[in-house]
């Protein structure tokens, strides 16, 4: 099967490293995450680094703005434009963030919350469902930060979360930095919150740092991966007892390719640990 | 059909990212919730988390400016200075002018804007050319690669059309904005040409053009290379040729068509 290349602590392709990604074929990393969006309609230098390392290696996509709970008409030529995109990559499946970043026609260009209630999670369902039948490959949602609860709720995120990936059957892009931060923010135990959480349904992770600003925790993804959610990660991998694959999230403060290789392996390292059956760990 | 819930809390929070009246926003995040018919547990949700709602107008809106203050250094300096930039950016976001999903297309959404809006021409008339100028090797450099056009000629010849490289630009400017910096923001009134194109490594380059130049390669696209350089008085064909085969060479120039 596809997915089953996609193993492992992967990489964000970034701009900054392109050039140097470009030349390398032995650098270590197991796949890619590329935003379509960065690619689609791009061209010149930096577009063809990117594109012969989209050709050479494996990939998986993860959109930044397709609104999936938002309420603008689909980008018809975009969606063909980003299908055939997806078909060139051999990308497993395609992820984009459960959240709205659009209003009427207007592009915010941030992930913003969408309300827990009942009439949120039918929309949402709807919208994904109609993604999904756009789309080549199998559609993933990955949970958010939020720093504000959008309206009245009427159920807490976890069961938001829930029902909408049951009701719209996708998977499960989990990122464990965002259950993280939520945790800080909102003041509950993220490993209690995932126990509550489809798994089932998870195919990847995603991980990263963040920073905290006077009382509130930023998803950042501008610094190092802290111990607390390396060790939320390999909870999390522990309890799916697969080899899901786990991307690397570093979009600010991007460092050096050989640095960023070195917190990659970092984060390698825990992940081979947290999947070495329990009877080895303990022969 | 009545707007859903879900619409106007969208809409309210967009409005709470956008709208430019940060203070009274700021006063009462509950405003634009209200603006939108919400009342309630939803109005008193804006109202009851106001710092946590105010982080996202910070974050949306550092996301939207921060490409304006990368793409366009000489137009902030020269509006900092007359303490006029953070209106502009704001005059810029009130107007939700950002209609793409993809983050390249912010700063060439601004410069749509100030074209829309002649915001600020009348005391700065550059200021187009300025963020024009500015955004120009980029716009090049990140033209959308297309197949290379086909049944062309690498030689141009007399009765030849000049067919540019689609990325190429030869524009022409009132003020010499490509020499403008964030020192000395405000540019010499002094008429300018200049052809941007990328070369054969997909990097964009700026080049100088005299007015007769810039000239024959617009109107040679459209008429043979003889008869636009007859027009523009160019008796002897074969600087033009030499220099065209050049701008072939370095990629600014896809080929040489017969005219039709």
């Amino acid at each position: 099967m596809a997915q089953d290349r996609f193993t492992g602590v992967g990489l964000g392709l970034r701009r900054p490293h392109l050039e140097q990604v470009a030349r390398m074929e032995g650098h270590g990393v197991p796949f890619w995450e590329t935003c379509p969006e960065n690619v689609i309609g791009d061209g010149g230098r930096y577009h063809r680094m990117a594109c012969t390392i989209l050709d050479r290696d494996p990939v998986l996509t993860h959109g930044l703005a397709m609104s999936v709970g938002g309420f603008d008409s689909w980008d018809e030529e975009y969606l063909r434009d980003l299908g055939e995109f997806l078909v060139r990559t051999g990308t497993p499946w395609h992820s984009e963030h459960l959240c709205f970043t659009s209003v009427d026609g207007s592009c915010l260009h941030e992930l913003l919350p969408l309300p827990f209630t009942r009439e949120a999670v039918r929309h949402t369902i709807s919208r994904a469902r109609a993604l999904q039948a756009r789309l080549p490959v199998p559609l993933l949602l990955e949970n958010i930060t939020y720093y504000a609860e959008l309206g009245a709720k009427e159920m807490d995120e976890a069961d938001f979360i829930t029902a909408v990936l049951e009701g719209a059957d996708v998977g499960w892009l989990l990122d464990v930095n965002n259950v993280y931060v939520n945790a800080l923010n909102f003041g509950f135990d993220p490993r209690e919150w995932l126990s509550r959480m489809p798994l089932d349904r998870v195919t990847q992770l995603h991980i990263a740092g963040h920073k905290k600003f006077g009382d509130l925790t930023v998803d950042t993804h501008g610094a190092d991966v802290i111990d607390p959610v390396i060790d939320l990660m390999q909870w999390t991998l522990s309890r799916l007892g697969r080899p899901v694959p786990v991307l690397l999230e570093r979009d600010n403060h991007i460092p050096d390719f050989d640095e960023l290789l070195a917190e990659r392996a970092r984060i390698q390292h825990a992940y081979d640990a947290a999947l070495v059956p329990s009877e080895v760990r303990h022969a | 059909m009545p707007e859903s819930r879900t619409l106007r809390l969208q809409r309210a929070l967009a409005s709470l990212v956008l709208n430019g009246d940060e203070a009274a926003i700021e006063a009462d995040p509950g405003r634009v919730a209200h603006q939108q018919g919400l009342t309630g547990s939803d109005l008193r949700s804006f109202r009851d988390q106001g710092p946590a709602m105010m982080t996202y107008r910070e974050l949306a809106r550092m996301s939207l400016i921060e490409p304006l203050e990368t793409m366009f250094p000489v137009l902030r300096a020269l509006l900092e200075g007359a303490g006029s930039w953070g209106g502009c950016v704001e005059a810029f976001l009130d107007a939700r002018m950002v209609r793409s999903p993809q983050y390249r297309d912010i700063a060439p959404a601004f410069l749509g804007w100030l074209a829309a809006t002649r915001w600020g021409q009348d005391r700065w008339p550059f200021i187009l050319e300025l963020a024009h100028a500015e955004i120009l090797e980029v716009l090049v450099a990140r033209f959308p690669d297309s197949n290379p056009l086909e049944g062309l000629h690498a030689d141009p010849g007399p009765q030849d059309l000049i067919i540019l490289d689609p990325a190429t630009q030869v524009v022409s400017y009132t003020h010499a904005v490509h020499c403008a910096c964030s020192e000395s923001p405000v540019p010499e009134a002094r008429p300018t040409h200049l052809l941007a194109f990328r070369d054969g490594e997909g990097l964009a380059r700026l080049m100088e053009l005299t007015p007769a130049t810039a000239a024959l390669l617009v109107q040679a696209q459209t008429c043979p290379l003889a008869e636009a350089a007859a027009a523009l008085n160019v008796p002897d064909l074969t600087p033009v040729t030499s220099l065209l085969r050049d701008l072939r060479s370095d990629g600014a120039i896809a080929g040489f068509r017969s005219f039709p």
